[in-house]
């Protein structure tokens, strides 16, 4: 398991769309488990909803986690992706 | 008596299937289906961002894990994506951020288009019922009774099922004739059936000369039996009413019940959206005093069990429900919530005459304990509080229960259930399901003595109390009052 930790920096946080794009990103790592952490809990990156229950806004602090046969790459482009979106 | 004899055409139920669930559609076919009506709203729709976030809620991991876990507890499709949704909504309670919690909706939006489409099959199956019908069925569910028009219906006839059944009571509280267990395969819709509910007999398509015989009898026959109204005279016997909602409680008062000796609070837990809240709960007990109009009004505290699945009081499933979490076991698990009720009993006391009735108790911690959160709710109440004897346990410790309780209420029928050990929905074991069985009248009579020896009062609130038979042999053994279910049978009895 590898994990990186992150700070939100969109000014709208991560909301439907891109919470939406995140999904299917993490999806397109099949096997590989993503998991998304704040201080208030700990969520499976697959799963929309539970991504939207962490209400991930700007400046919010989040920890990656990634397991699995392509552990590295999902971590180096999920934390790409929430630099970025 | 109202309630035991009737003519009608009879009118055979025709369900999608038998369990009393519309099935038709899977969940595989609802999700399938919402998925191609969301493809087609983002390729043409005005918010193509919106339905693709949609799409992906309808695919979400979580969701479905939910939805497998909640069919697997026994929930229809229907229900199960219904509690998922509730469920899932809860993770984003806590959450501050209004755009966020704004999403709920779009988790709501999904499931209520899995739902529509789950029950769009379903339908009302008596949407066709014809007046002076006499509903023929393998077996009805209380939520039947909602469905069909009663007004239309001249009595109720089962394969399975028995009187002291839901349906069984409802039936009786408005005086429609029902017979369970009865052999239905002779019958076809729009033959006329002779129906005499008090020796489970059916008569299809009879004679000219069976038809008026029977309308004589019908002339004589629906009254109270005379032996009745004097044992309940004769013995200084309360009649009280039976009720399941205000309107109930109107009716009973106005037919001169003396009080309200059963007020069901389970309605106010069960087939509802949310978990009513204090105040919720308090205007209905108000209203309910209100009602009463003086006379004294029992609630019951919630009897919910495995078998009644109610928002936010999350039971496991139970292989056996009737042994399970449930009346009183159940408050005493969840004290946050139970304290909501007594609270709002205790603030609707101060409208009127209340007293407040724990069911399914087998212990004399249970009441202690039920009692110190009344305390802790009000130090200087005075609330009386009261246990229902419907175990054989209680019926057992009576004389220790009699020394901490206010009043006893004997619940007949689940008393005889669990005293000969016979499932009372079980036609094939319903013979033993006798409220005369010397067993439990031996049980009645160790709780009427116990509650006697300590001076308080001891009622009757089960149905069997509405069998003049029943009443007689109660009325001999000493009970003080007999709440009874059917309006029609209370003013019979307290003639105004």
């Amino acid at each position: 398991m590898i994990a990186k930790k992150l700070t939100i920096g969109a000014p709208d946080g991560l909301h439907a769309r891109p919470a939406g794009d995140l999904v299917k990103l993490v999806k397109s790592f099949p096997g590989t488990q993503v998991t998304m952490s704040t201080a208030v809990r700990s969520v499976n990156a697959s799963s929309i909803l539970s991504i939207l229950s962490l209400a991930l806004k700007k400046g919010t602090e989040v920890e990656i986690k990634a397991v699995g046969p392509d552990e590295e790459k999902a971590l180096a482009e999920v934390t790409r992706f929430l630099e970025s979106f | 008596m109202e309630g035991t004899l009737a003519i009608g055409k009879a009118w055979i139920l025709h369900r999608k299937n038998e369990t009393g669930q519309c099935s038709g559609r899977t969940l595989d076919e609802a999700f399938g289906h919402e998925a191609s009506r969301l493809k087609e709203y983002i390729e043409n729709g005005p918010a193509p961002e919106v339905f693709s976030a949609h799409l992906e809620i309808l695919e979400d991991p979580l969701l479905h894990d939910t939805i497998q876990r909640n069919v697997a507890e026994g929930m229809t499709p229907a229900e199960a994506v219904k509690a998922a949704a509730k469920e899932i909504s809860g993770m984003f309670n806590e959450v501050g951020d209004d755009y966020f919690k704004a999403r709920i909706d779009d988790l709501r939006d999904v499931c209520e288009g899995i739902v529509e489409y789950l029950d769009e099959t379903c339908g009302n199956p008596f949407e066709n019922l014809p007046d002076d019908a006499v509903v023929v069925a393998q077996e009805l569910f209380p939520s039947d009774t909602v469905k069909m028009d009663l007004g239309k219906v001249k009595a109720i006839v089962t394969r399975k099922g028995s009187t002291t059944s839901h349906v069984g009571i409802i039936a009786r509280s408005r005086g429609i004739p029902f017979v369970p267990g009865a052999d239905i395969d002779g019958i076809t819709t729009g033959d006329l059936l002779l129906i005499d509910a008090g020796n489970s007999l059916v008569k299809i398509n009879p004679t000219i000369n069976e038809v008026e015989a029977f309308r004589n009898m019908m002339a004589k026959g629906n009254e109270v039996p005379e032996t009745m109204i004097q044992s309940i005279r004769e013995n200084g016997v309360k009649v009280l009413g039976n009720a399941g909602s205000i309107k109930d409680i109107e009716e009973a008062i106005r037919n001169g019940a003396d009080g309200i000796g059963l007020f069901r609070t389970e309605f106010l837990f069960l087939d509802r959206d949310e978990r009513p809240s204090e105040e919720d709960q308090y205007q209905i007990y108000k209203e309910a005093v209100e009602a009463c109009q003086g006379r004294p009004l029992t609630i019951r505290t919630m009897d919910i069990g495995g078998d009644k699945p109610s928002p936010g009081l999350i039971i496991p499933k139970e292989d056996n429900p009737y042994l399970g979490m449930r009346g009183i076991r159940l408050s005493l698990s969840l004290p946050e919530i139970f304290k909501e009720q007594i609270r709002a009993i205790l603030r609707a006391s101060a409208h009127g005459k209340v007293r407040m009735m724990l069911p399914m108790v087998t212990r004399v911690e249970e009441l202690i304990q039920a009692k110190e959160l009344v305390e802790e709710c009000d130090s200087s109440s005075d609330l009386e509080i009261g246990v229902m004897i419907e175990t054989p346990a209680a019926a057992l410790i009576s004389d220790l229960l009699a020394e901490e309780a206010d009043f006893f209420s004997i619940g007949t029928n689940d008393l005889t259930q669990y005293v000969m050990a016979a499932d009372r929905g079980n036609a094939s074991v319903s013979y033993l399901n006798d409220p005369l069985d010397e067993a439990v009248v031996r049980a009645v009579k160790i709780v009427v003595e116990a509650a006697h020896k300590k001076g308080i009062p001891v009622g009757v609130c089960g149905e069997a109390g509405s069998d003049p038979e029943v009443a007689k042999v109660l009325c001999e053994l000493g009970v003080d009052s007999l709440s009874l279910g059917s309006p029609a049978l209370i003013k019979e009895l307290r003639p105004l």
